[in-house]
């Protein structure tokens, strides 16, 4: 069997998923040679045009521009992963979406607002059809090489999407919410990060998106009434990172 | 007769660890942060005999989060077995964590004991201690599980100030205790009058005769709804859970894509995708639906499946719960608030004990014979054990099953579609439609694959003996009942009228054409065909139409008459309904179930429907068994 053909693009983000695949020392060599890297700007001067086999998107769609690149993208690979949260479901980039009319919002930011083409922040699966998801702010390295040998193998990779609680219970961490009475999103969120923000004492924010069949308003009307959190605070927590996703919304519209 | 007990000034404790130190490791309730966990003790001073209630329970010695089953490399080759189990201690285990592994024990020990359980439960010696104080959560009283323990200690310690009295309730224990002096009078009186104590302040109680009565008469109840409402689906209150035992099997490799293991990892049924087979199908996607399940499992379906409690009050997922879901509070809702008694007939499994001379996890080595394409994505595998000594041996009922492994791939459990009589080899047929499917298909004659089974209960072919026979099968349903139509041809004289009814989506989506004309030269048998429709172009001769539109064509009449059906579940239903409304009882119907059936041998959980085990209790089911179940099935 050829190698399989890897591209990596980048649409609005902050380029740490990407980084993410950089930073695999352990298994980057092994990765590279089961596949050939063919297109990724950050890691390589010289950069192979397409069709590919697997095709990673990074970050947001907020331009025109960048959703033409994205649907010629989509022709171009066999298999495309939305890669980590702001290509999942809007991410950090999408809280715009969520915060009044977006001119305004604008002008807040930018002083020359006359060549500015922005459309509200979406995940590409949005737009185009989407193979695989790897959730996280920025995405967990174990699960990107799950994907890749499950690609490899044909096969359907094990994720995990029922809650963060689950490993943070096999952990036996000290519940943030439960007993400290921390706003901890983890009973909401996907799993796969091995419960790494409550393991080091911080709670959950949510970054994987909604877990399967996640009840967020009920998570909300704890937020507010056991623990006191403004109307406005609940909202922040469940759209600052996938605030797109119906589960989430429901949450921040719940109080 | 009288326990034997003594006495352990607490000022001895530190050389009583470091003597249970010297062979084996000790672990015991430990301080993290707030709360407890146990963990491992390196001295005396580490436990912290006054906790209350750990994190996880000490089920985690003995059913691991995750435990390896074996490490393969390539399809079928095995390489090496999970961790080794060493000696180890539990010291300080309360009386509900003790129960709860005398409950799991009915799981892991009887009908295909898990060797992996039994050598870590083998290997540990437990030292329990009675609780003086209740905790604040627990609601052990309710089903006898606490305070005090009665058995399933090696050594039971109980605090009566300024030493423990020591009961001694095994051989192993009667050995740590040498060197104790005997408990006085004094001593024992103390000792009960603290558990005594105790036991009047547990104030949370189930205070209910049968919960199971009670349970089935409120299936339907709005304290579910409410419940739907409240609940995260995190599935906290089952990984905190003693008595919890589902597991999923995962196979992970290396990036050599070929080496790697087999682990199975702690699952729940509260998660949306624990019901979850090949496409996406879901079968408990309701969330009131997952909650019952939980609730109904560990008051009532625990009991009818093991004949042992499924909760012991140990109050764990009422302290870890976000929205504070508590059992107690669940029945006393439905006490205070009761649909009118109905009377009801809890499920009971059929009796069956299996224990195989090798571990139930390893497959053999099946050798692909022969291939042969039934429709476009639909193939029959003829296999035979690599080793003729496996194959003489291998013998099954019609309509049970194999799991077929492909080590890197996964498993996956499939219908045996030939019959018994043929002893050289067996089939299966298989549509490719998930993980395991799809690399089946890739493999040729020749290939190997790895084989456990036959498990489950058949087609009743005994008890359908002198009676007609109605056989009704839908789509890729014909497979399992394949061996029926071929056990009574080999066998004809032994039964009476015989007639098929087969329907498919269209005339190319139909197994087995080529067998249909020696079919149709049974004796007494006919042969009735029908599919959904028709594409332009292909040649159709027979019925138009839902299977169940065949039932006015039949000749079968209830009288006398077993009948047989597997199909997807939509169209047994109907047929139920249909013969049903024509006078059939639900004794005479016996229909084949799908569920997820990860491990085959009444462990995973993952194929439960209600108190219902699939994968051991069926898959095939007299409908009269199940059409009652509070799960509601058709």
């Amino acid at each position: 069997m050829a190698k399989p053909k890897i591209a990596v693009f980048k649409f609005s983000s902050c380029a740490g998923c990407q980084l993410s695949i950089l930073n695999i020392e352990d298994h980057l060599l092994d990765v590279a040679g089961a596949v050939d890297i063919a297109y990724c700007v950050m890691a390589k001067r010289e950069n192979r045009e397409g069709p590919y086999d697997i095709g990673f998107v990074e970050g947001a769609v907020t331009s025109p521009k960048e959703l033409l690149e994205l649907k010629k993208i989509r022709e171009e690979c066999k298999v495309l992963v939305a890669l980590g949260t702001c290509a999942c479901f809007g991410g950090l980039p999408s809280i715009k979406n969520f915060a009044g009319p977006q001119r305004e919002m604008e002008e807040r930011v930018y002083t020359e607002l006359w060549d500015l083409k922005s459309i509200p922040a979406h995940g590409i699966d949005y737009y185009v059809k989407v193979d695989a998801y790897l959730r996280g702010c920025a995405i967990d390295v174990g699960e990107l090489v799950q994907l890749v040998k499950s690609a490899l193998l044909g096969v359907n990779p094990h994720f995990r999407p029922h809650s963060v609680c689950n490993e943070c219970k096999l952990k036996e961490n000290v519940c943030l919410l439960v007993n400290k009475g921390k706003p901890c999103m983890g009973s909401v969120t996907a799993a796969g990060c091995d419960a790494l923000c409550p393991s080091l004492g911080r709670p959950c924010e949510g970054c994987r998106g909604p877990a399967n069949d996640a009840n967020a308003a009920s998570l909300a009307r704890t937020f507010s009434v056991d623990l006191g959190l403004s109307r406005d605070d609940v909202r922040r927590k469940f759209l600052k990172y996938a605030g797109n996703t119906p589960e989430f919304k429901k949450g921040a519209e719940a109080v | 007769m009288p326990v034997e007990a003594f006495v352990l000034p607490k000022a001895d404790l530190g050389g009583f660890v470091a003597k249970l130190k010297a062979d084996c490791e000790v672990f015991g309730p430990v301080a993290k942060d707030t709360e407890f966990v146990f963990g491992p003790v390196a001295a005396a001073e580490d436990l912290r005999l006054d906790y209350d209630t750990t994190i996880l329970p000490p089920k985690k010695y003995f059913h691991r989060p995750m435990e390896t089953l074996f490490k393969f490399d390539g399809a079928v080759e095995i390489t090496g077995e999970g961790e080794e189990v060493g000696k180890q201690v539990l010291f300080g285990v309360h009386p509900c964590d003790i129960n709860a592994l005398l409950s799991l024990d009915r799981v892991f020990l009887e009908t295909y004991p898990d060797p992996y359980y039994r050598a870590r439960r083998e290997n540990t010696v437990i030292i329990g201690l009675n609780c003086i104080a209740p905790c604040e959560n627990g609601f052990c009283s309710s089903f006898n599980t606490g305070p005090a323990m009665d058995k399933g200690f090696d050594l039971a310690l109980t605090d009566i100030g300024d030493k423990y009295v020591v009961e001694v309730g095994s051989a192993q224990g009667k050995e740590l205790a040498a060197g104790l002096a005997a408990a006085s009078e004094a001593d024992l009186i103390a000792k009960n009058q603290a558990l005594r104590a105790c036991q009047q302040k547990i104030t949370r109680r189930i205070d209910v005769e049968n919960p199971g009565e009670l349970l089935h008469q409120n299936v339907e109840h709005p304290k579910w709804e409410e419940l739907k409402e409240e609940c995260l689906a995190c599935g906290t209150c089952t990984t905190v859970c003693p008595t919890c035992f589902c597991f999923g099997v995962k196979d992970y490799v290396d990036l050599s894509l070929k080496a790697g293991e087999r682990p199975r990892t702690w699952d729940s049924c509260m998660f949306y995708e624990f019901s979850r087979v090949a496409m996406d199908h879901v079968f408990r996607p309701d969330r009131a639906a997952r909650i019952k399940q939980r609730i109904f499992h560990k008051l009532t379906y625990f009991n009818q499946q093991f004949e042992a409690p499924g909760c012991v009050g140990c109050g764990r997922c009422v302290s870890t719960c976000v929205k504070s879901i508590d059992p107690v509070e669940i029945v006393n809702a439905i006490q205070a608030n009761p649909n009118p008694p109905r009377e009801v007939k809890l499920y009971t499994p059929p009796a069956k004990k299996v224990t195989p001379e090798t571990s139930p996890w390893v497959p053999q080595k099946a050798v692909i014979k022969a291939i042969k394409q039934q429709t476009k994505d639909t193939t029959t595998y003829t296999f035979a054990f690599a080793d003729p000594k496996v194959q003489e041996a291998y013998t099954y009922d019609p309509g049970v099953f194999n799991e077929i492994s492909i080590f890197g791939i996964g498993e996956a459990p499939i219908s045996i579609s030939s019959c018994a009589d043929v002893k050289d080899s067996f089939d299966h047929t298989i549509r490719a439609v998930g993980n395991v499917t799809n690399a089946l298909a890739k493999l040729q004659v020749g290939d190997i694959v790895g084989i456990r089974g036959p498990y489950g209960v058949g087609w009743p072919v005994e008890e359908m003996k002198g009676k007609n026979v109605l056989l009704v099968a839908g789509g890729i349903g014909l497979a399992p009942l394949r061996p029926v139509i071929k056990y009574i041809q080999a066998r004809r004289d032994q039964y009476g009228d015989f007639e098929i009814l087969y329907g498919a989506r269209t005339p190319n989506d139909m197994l087995f054409t080529d067998e249909f004309d020696e079919w149709r030269k049974i004796p007494n048998t006919r042969l009735y065909l029908t599919v959904d429709i028709v594409p332009p172009g292909v040649e159709w001769g027979h019925n138009i139409g839902v299977v169940t539109t065949l039932f006015d064509k039949m000749a079968s009449r209830p009288e006398n008459t077993i009948m047989v059906t597997c199909g997807p579940e939509i169209m047994m239903k109907f047929v139920v309904r249909g013969l049903l409304a024509r006078g059939f009882s639900p004794e005479q119907i016996y229909v084949s179930l799908e569920r997820r059936m990860s491990c085959g041998i009444k462990k995973c959980g993952n194929c439960q429907i209600g108190p219902v085990f699939v994968c051991q209790d069926g898959p095939v089911f007299k409908y009269a068994d199940i059409k009652d179940l509070p799960e509601e099935i058709f």
